[in-house]
């Protein structure tokens, strides 16, 4: 029986971090090890401190990677931790990553892992 | 009884029921593995497969292969039924064996499906991996090497060329003894003959890529051997039965694999010389490899020519008609497509996978998805041969050996001839004609030549336009190959001329136009036209004891040159005209207006 109900997904949070083009894959292998299921990035342009810092700018690309990593918010410092280790953000002109509450989320979830979850909340 | 009359809102009513929704929180569905060092909790990593339940598995793979089902749906199944139901309505003859054809039908399908998700998963990231690093990493000389043998293999893997050696059974050796020849006990050097023109045009194409040469010279020195070579066979009676599988085979060998498959390796190798994308750089080895196989074709015939005589061959295939009264399981059958289809994809495979190793030294990227791509390419191969066997091709044959029965007395249709001589060759000729325009515009290569035709000349030449004039044209080729059989006229008065007309128009028109043209020709003869035409020619063939049934193709190849050639001029012209009236002093144009108002 196909169930029509949907499930909503709460405590969600989205990580998103903005590196040199093409190190989003890093970013992305450290959210996996971290549990994160997915994630999306975009290629994008990026302005802000570079066109302030004069001829030191060139060294700061503004070709960026955009990575979008939805994570349980139980876990979101965690896998930050990791992403912002993965990055190297803490050196000038790496990037930068922020953390935004996600108020719901509804996907496809798996049957097993459905069954898994309530099977679970029934035993206690 | 207590009512209360606090109000309730109508979102928190639905809350409470819970009506089609649930909540839970996202770190539920995680599989918790422990607490990091700062005591927080650590998810497990998510590397590990998902495992899916057996109608998951079935609704993740039913949009991606219903969406490709269909596309080959759309292409084999309005031919298939305009076939049947002209034989059905026109010559009131049933069709026989109408379940296997179906099922042969069915076969070519999912085998054309299964071959082209099979080609953009494994064949086609190869080729392009190679276009890429391979102008980098080796001299131009190795990689043009490496190009031609490139060709000789991808005209292996081709599914027409199939369709090619497959018509050559039903030949009767006495009556074409070289043509026999050709297409049995020389079957083997026809096709590496054909491919190494492939593969020659294929250098050449790059080479023109590399140093932007013109297409219109390459075009007039391969025209004039291979014209030159036609009247030469056309002056021994014997030789000149060769000339239509000759022409044939260029219109067979560009096909699904060999167009994108080589245009990858020599966009890859141009880019890498820092020529890259000019518009017009995709075009001209089409061309090339359509106009080459002619002449190697011919120069083969003259040398089976020069060896054996015709009663060597008649003496051989008499007793090469005993040999075979059993044949082996491996001769037989559903074995003999299964054994094509391998031999067509593994060699190209391999080689492929050598340069890979060998010569790059790299691995592929996604090995396992590639590997699956293989394994369909081949799986489809063989279901494609197969239905090619038992649909097809039994339906193309069918449908020539019977449609000769509207105009004249054919032993298999019952009450022949069906109509007057007059009404029934127009309606066998007006019946090639639909066939060859509704095969032509169907063609999904067709559709992306119109783009690139439409953003080549800046959207003067309409998508729509360049279809139409090249269905036209081929339809028109098929129509004449049609009366060229029927009255068993030498091929050679009728291929020479639209040639040499093509020639001159190729001479007044401007670049863009040589190039679309041109390839236009080759781009129709898709997988499903050419063994069906082919098996139609042959069947009509043989009804009206014609030699051959060879050369529907390269007119079907030739009407399209011409008719897109034209179309362009003609555009060219309504464009000067347009420019003209705009340039014209306003009032004139304004006092003509009112004087064809008047």
């Amino acid at each position: 029986m196909k169930d029509d109900k949907i499930t909503y997904l709460t405590d969600v949070a989205l990580i998103t971090c903005i590196v040199t083009a093409g190190r989003g894959d890093r970013v992305i292998k450290a959210a996996q090890a971290m549990g994160a299921t997915g994630a999306l990035v975009y290629h994008a342009r990026g302005i802000g401190p570079r066109e302030r810092l004069g001829l030191l700018g060139i060294a700061i690309e503004a070709e960026k990677d955009v990575v979008s990593i939805l994570v349980a918010s139980d876990y979101q410092d965690a896998v930050f931790e990791a992403i912002y280790r993965a990055a190297e953000l803490n050196v000038p002109g790496a990037g930068m990553a922020y953390i935004t509450p996600v108020e719901k989320l509804a996907t496809y979830i798996p049957r097993e892992v459905l069954e898994r979850v309530s099977s679970q909340g029934r035993t206690p | 009884m207590t009512v209360t009359n606090a109000p309730v809102r109508y979102a928190d009513y639905l809350r409470a029921i819970g009506a089609g929704r649930r909540e839970m929180s996202y770190s539920a569905i995680l599989l918790p593995a422990g607490r990091d060092a700062r005591g927080r909790p650590v998810p497990a990593p998510a590397t590990g497969p998902i495992r899916l339940h057996p109608d998951e598995i079935l609704a993740l793979l039913r949009p991606y292969v219903s969406v490709r089902f269909l596309d080959q749906v759309k292409a084999v199944v309005p031919l298939a039924l305009y076939l049947a139901l002209f034989q059905i309505l026109i010559l009131r003859q049933l069709l026989t064996d109408s379940w296997l054809i179906t099922g042969g039908l069915f076969a070519v399908i999912l085998g054309l499906m299964c071959f082209m998700e099979g080609l953009k998963l494994g064949l086609m990231p190869f080729g392009e991996l190679i276009g890429h690093s391979l102008p980098r990493k080796s001299p131009l000389p190795l990689v043009l090497l490496i190009t031609l043998l490139l060709g000789i293999g991808v005209t292996f893997a081709e599914p027409a060329i199939g369709a090619l050696q497959a018509a050559g059974q039903n030949l009767s050796p006495e009556r074409a003894p070289y043509l026999w020849a050709l297409l049995n006990p020389w079957s083997g050097a026809l096709v590496l003959v054909i491919g190494s023109s492939v593969g020659l045009a294929a250098v050449l194409g790059t080479l023109r890529f590399l140093y932007g040469w013109s297409l219109k010279p390459l075009i007039y020195a391969s025209l004039v051997p291979v014209l030159g070579l036609t009247l030469y066979g056309a002056s021994d009676p014997e030789l000149a039965k060769v000339l239509g599988l000759a022409w044939d085979a260029g219109a067979v060998t560009t096909g699904p694999v060999t167009v994108p498959l080589v245009l990858s390796l020599g966009i890859g190798i141009a880019a890498a010389a820092g020529r890259g994308d000019s518009g017009l750089s995709g075009f001209g080895i089409v061309t090339l490899a359509s106009l080459f196989p002619i002449i190697g074709v011919l120069l083969l015939a003259f040398y089976v020519a020069g060896t054996v005589t015709p009663a060597e061959i008649i003496a051989a295939a008499a007793s090469l008609g005993e040999d075979t009264a059993v044949l082996a399981w491996y001769q037989r059958s559903p074995w003999v497509e299964v054994i094509l289809g391998l031999r067509a994809i593994l060699p190209l495979v391999l080689f492929l996978f050598i340069i890979l190793k060998l010569v790059l030294k790299e691995d592929m990227p996604r090995p396992s998805e590639m590997w699956l791509g293989i394994a369909l390419t081949v799986i489809g191969m063989c279901l494609f041969n197969l239905g090619l066997t038992y649909g097809l091709s039994a339906l193309g044959a069918s449908a020539g050996s019977l449609v000769p029965a509207a105009f004249m007395e054919v032993p298999a249709a019952t009450g022949s001839p069906l109509y007057l001589y007059g009404v029934g060759l127009t309606l066998a000729l007006v019946f090639a004609w639909v066939l060859g325009f509704g095969a032509t515009i169907a063609e999904p290569a067709l559709n992306a030549l119109g783009v690139t035709a439409e953003q080549l000349t800046n959207g003067f030449f309409k998508k729509r336009t360049l279809i139409l004039a090249v269905s036209f044209g081929v339809a028109c080729g098929i129509a004449l190959g049609l009366t060229k059989l029927i009255f068993d006229l030498p091929l050679v008065w009728i291929i020479v001329p639209p040639y040499l007309l093509a020639a001159a128009l190729t001479l007044v028109s401007s670049e863009e136009f040589v190039n679309v043209a041109w390839d236009s020709a080759g781009v129709t003869t898709g997988p499903i036209t050419v063994p069906l035409v082919l098996a139609m020619g042959l069947g009509f063939g043989n009804a009206t004891q014609a030699v051959e049934g060879f050369g529907i193709l390269c007119l079907a190849s030739i009407g399209p040159i011409i008719s897109v050639l034209l179309t362009g001029l003609w555009a060219r012209m309504q464009a000067g005209l347009q420019q003209r009236a705009a340039d014209g002093e306003p009032v004139a144009h304004h006092a003509q207006e009112v004087q064809s108002l008047l």
